[in-house]
């Protein structure tokens, strides 16, 4: 007991709201998932006919190894790649690497369900390049409507995740267990591959952890790509399961959630001791400037620009520009010359649609107003949690895990189910506050890892000066810590606009009629095939994240962990 | 009048107790150092009387107020027990000016602003940082924040001024004049001031009373004068100053004429411990390095002893000599050039205590 003591009040109110606001919907979840029939209707009656039917049913498995085959291949696309791509920028004298840095990021902070829409009409059987190229070569050997193309989509798409973590891990870095093995007479690859290596082993398995549990949550690629071809992962299986039995099925969409929390909870947890292992890893930093970068000579440099230049091409180029040209034209084909075809048809449409224009509004207000609130939620919880060493501590901890489980349709879903289910709230589920209250628990974890990284820089002395001198503890954190971490609260917002810009998944379920968002539209659009729409929506969306990007370059936010 | 009662404090870290028991008494006008190597105990006692440690056990007073008492279940947070705190690292906020930075306690205690502006310049003047005022605190030197942060600590004169390392951020220089002036600066304003410090030097300059430290209790409490040239056990002797240690038989009573036979030699000394001797067969003794003469040339009760070596330290000569199996460390003005040389180590000067 030290200064955690104090204030303990408010930890707890808000620890314990933070808890109610993940358990709720999770269990909820569970509940529904053991009845046979929708939790409102009166003939619903605790049984295991979901549970029966979903064993039972060959779609279930055939989904089930579906999805394990993605987040297994994911893992070995993106990893491998994104370790190179972060060693390439962060060790060595590779031309350009400063510029470089944000564009490998970019995939990051996209939409996945623009992303694959951007595949489609790129490289898909009538996309603008397969159309190029076959008008050319006679044929284009790809199809990107199959599991191993879908698989590397997906894995090139996650390739930033990887990048972020091993190339913190590089930059932390002490240069000095480097020059002591040059000093031992080891050659520079050497070092890289005996010191360097084994000194970023951790931040590899962690990132490949992350992605094993990102790739169980994956929803957007599968569905747009998957679709055609019937490949189902979970997600999708539990998205198309209404179409499936053509009448509501919430049971059999919570039993296979469960199934789903099954595999990514544990998940979770494996990546939190590993994150653990890593930061003591990384806690050996000495600091010193990094002089000595490996250098590529020439060869080198075409080579390691060659992959880098492959991989931004398939990576970035490919889905934006096919996303660009695609909301620009309505007509193309073999013959067909795009200059003639330019038009701006696409977006009047959207803008003559009042749900789709209403949907550009409230992505915006929920992005910008809704960020705001969300990183002032993460604060109070952050202060509940600063410097808590008691019990309240340690649910938040676990209160923080729950919603890294439940990907953003889940959440999304169980929220939809809870503004029904409980009285109070059912006003509210046609509002935008019920998007917003699901959407702060799918940022949660994020969210709350920025501003806790930025309270933990105020140090522990100006706190405890401010108490000596006489300040309660919501003095000291009116008058010390809020003032001194309030450029990083600045940060966090923009970082916290351009996470809720790109959702996508959350509202699928919960919008109504005047509470659309954009990457949800696209869901449903999806099913109607209203690719003229789909693409104005699309090039709006990289257009939003682009400003939310340039505003948080100018707020300073770190995008380094 | 008694402006801090610490009694019996008792803190445990897991299953690790760090304070063991500590208790003493401070008053106005009157510096006390807790001093200890790292490990003691010193900064997180300090700690407990701020309120920033919770002990377990114990009982704290401060100006007549209890602050802390565990059968009483009584544990003030640090705002409300009427302290100032100096940070080893100063913790000078750095959104704020030096003169918001002193403000801030005044502020706190609801002071009028026009009684705030007048009190602080006062201090800052006082410790000649008024053209400072606007400053901010990455603006100024390590010396001028020093003194920032206690014109932070003292502005609402509180009870009782508590000082963490207050000096060991400076160079040594600057830490040799601070010594002085913070001295001087206490006695003038007549507060209870509580410092912790590794350093011997700095405690003995300081300090009015000297509380050394080990394990979370108390070893020894006394005038700078009595820690250093009465300590009463082995490990207070051989904490301060620099000294040389034998091992060795306790020959004779444990009253005046005592001697320790060590490496074939009988040393004249006397029993300093403040308990008796546990085991006559094994004792130690401790002289202080300056008080062991040397001299080229034999002397009254002088013994001659081989010159092993000699380093110039610059303002004296550190000189290792040798007889039989015993080594001892001396120190005088001259180098030695012959290869003998001839001790007079005095009686009163070898200290006997229990291991």
């Amino acid at each position: 007991m030290s200064l955690a003591a104090q204030a303990p009040r408010f930890r707890a109110t808000v620890i314990l709201t933070l808890f109610v606001m993940v358990a709720a919907p999770a269990a909820l979840i569970i509940y529904q998932s053991f009845l046979s029939a929708p939790f409102f209707d009166e003939s619903a009656r605790i049984s295991l006919e979901a549970y029966e039917f979903i064993l039972t049913d060959p779609e279930f498995y055939r989904a089930l190894w579906t999805t394990t085959l993605y987040a297994v291949g994911m893992v070995v696309v993106a990893v491998p790649l994104g370790g190179l791509l972060a060693f390439l920028i962060t060790r060595t004298d590779l031309k350009g690497r400063g510029w470089l840095e944000p564009l490998v990021l970019v995939p990051m902070f996209l939409s996945s369900i623009v992303l694959a829409f951007g595949y489609t009409v790129a490289v898909g059987p009538s996309g603008f390049v397969t159309i190029a190229f076959r008008s050319v070569f006679g044929a284009a050997p790809w199809s990107i409507y199959t599991l191993p193309g879908i698989i590397l989509i997906g894995g090139l798409s996650h390739v930033p995740t990887v990048y972020l973590y091993v190339a913190s891990a590089m930059r932390r870095l002490p240069s000095d267990l480097e020059e002591a093995a040059r000093a031992a007479g080891a050659s520079i690859w050497r070092v890289s591959l005996d010191v360097t290596l084994p000194m970023v082993l951790p931040a590899l398995v962690f990132s490949a952890a992350l992605n094993l549990l990102l790739g169980f949550e994956t929803f957007g690629i599968p569905l747009v790509l998957g679709d055609p071809n019937g490949i189902l992962v979970l997600t999708t299986y539990i998205y198309k399961v209404n179409t499936i039995f053509g009448a509501p099925t919430y049971q059999v969409m919570a039993a296979v959630t469960v199934f789903l929390i099954l595999i990514t909870l544990p998940l979770v947890f494996i990546q939190r001791r590993l994150l653990r292992h890593a930061r003591r890893f990384a806690a050996v930093g000495g600091k010193g400037a990094r002089t000595n970068l490996l250098k590529l000579g020439g060869t080198g440099q075409v080579i390691a620009l060659s992959i880098i230049g492959l991989w931004l091409l398939v990576s970035v180029v490919l889905p934006v520009g096919g996303v660009i040209l695609r909301a620009f034209v309505e007509n193309w084909g073999e013959g067909v010359r795009l200059s003639e075809q330019l038009t701006l048809a696409n977006f009047q449409r959207v803008l003559e649609l009042p749900s789709l224009s209403r949907g550009i509004i409230n992505t915006i207000l929920l992005a910008a107003v809704g960020g705001a609130l969300a990183v002032a939620f993460y604060l109070l919880v952050g202060l509940a949690g600063h410097r808590n060493h008691g019990r309240t501590g340690t649910l938040l901890d676990y209160s923080v895990l729950i919603p890294r489980a439940l990907p953003g349709l889940i959440v999304g879903l169980a929220f939809f189910w809870l503004f029904l289910f409980v009285p109070f709230l059912v006003p509210l589920r046609t509002t935008l506050f019920s998007l917003l209250i699901a959407y702060i628990i799918v940022g949660l974890s994020y969210g709350l890892r920025i501003i806790q990284a930025t309270l933990l820089q105020v140090a522990p002395e100006l706190e405890e000066s401010a108490r000596t001198a006489g300040a309660t503890t919501f003095r000291t954190w009116r008058d010390v810590v809020i003032p001194l971490v309030r450029p990083g609260l600045a940060g966090a917002w923009a970082m916290i606009m351009i996470v809720f810009l790109r959702e996508y998944a959350t509202g699928v379920y919960l919008m109504s009629a005047g509470t659309e968002v954009i990457g949800s539209l696209m869901v449903s659009l999806l099913t109607s095939g209203a690719m003229d729409q789909i693409a104005a929506l699309s090039f709006i969306s990289i257009l939003l994240t682009a400003i939310g990007l340039t505003l948080a370059m100018r707020l300073g936010a770190k995008i380094h962990d | 009048m008694t402006d801090l009662v610490v009694d019996n404090v008792q803190k445990w870290l897991g299953g690790l107790q760090i304070l063991s028991g500590a208790s003493f008494t401070a008053e106005r006008g009157r510096i006390v150092a807790l001093l200890g190597a790292s490990g003691s105990g010193k900064t997180t006692l300090l700690r407990c009387i701020a309120g920033l440690e919770q002990p377990e056990i114990g009982v704290i007073r401060i100006g007549g107020t209890s602050v802390l008492d565990d059968r009483a279940k009584i544990a003030l947070p640090p705002e409300q027990r009427q302290i100032g705190l100096v940070f080893q690292s100063y913790a000078l906020w750095p959104h704020r000016t030096v003169f918001e930075n002193v403000a801030y306690g005044l502020k706190l205690r609801k002071v009028g602003a026009s009684e705030i502006k007048a009190k602080v310049e006062a201090i800052l003047e006082k410790l000649g940082l008024a053209h400072l005022a606007a400053r901010y605190p990455d603006q100024l030197s390590g010396g001028q924040q020093q003194r920032v942060a206690i014109c932070r600590a003292l502005v609402y004169e509180p009870k009782v001024l508590l000082l963490d390392e207050p000096l060991s951020n400076l160079d040594a220089k600057l830490r040799e004049e601070a010594r002085f002036w913070i001295r001087k600066l206490i006695l003038d304003l007549k507060i209870c001031a509580i410092m912790v410090t590794h350093d011997q030097a700095e405690a003995l300059a300081i300090a009015d009373q000297v509380l050394l430290l080990k394990g979370g209790s108390i070893v020894q409490s006394g005038t700078p004068l009595d820690i250093y040239s009465r300590p009463e056990t082995f490990y207070a002797a051989d904490f301060m100053g620099t000294n040389n240690v034998l091992s060795g038989r306790l020959v004779g009573a444990s009253g005046g004429d005592s001697a320790i036979d060590c490496a074939g030699l009988s040393l004249p000394g006397v029993w300093r411990d403040r308990e008796a001797p546990a085991d006559p067969e094994a004792v130690r003794a401790v002289i202080r390095m300056e008080a062991i003469s040397v001299s080229p040339e034999p002397c009254a009760d002088s013994a001659p002893f081989d010159v092993e070596g000699c380093i110039y330290l610059g303002e004296k000569w550190e000189y290792r000599l040798k007889r039989g199996d015993l080594r001892l460390r001396a120190q005088g003005h001259e180098p030695l050039s012959a290869t003998v040389a001839h001790c007079r180590i005095p009686a009163s000067a070898t200290w006997l205590y229990n291991p």
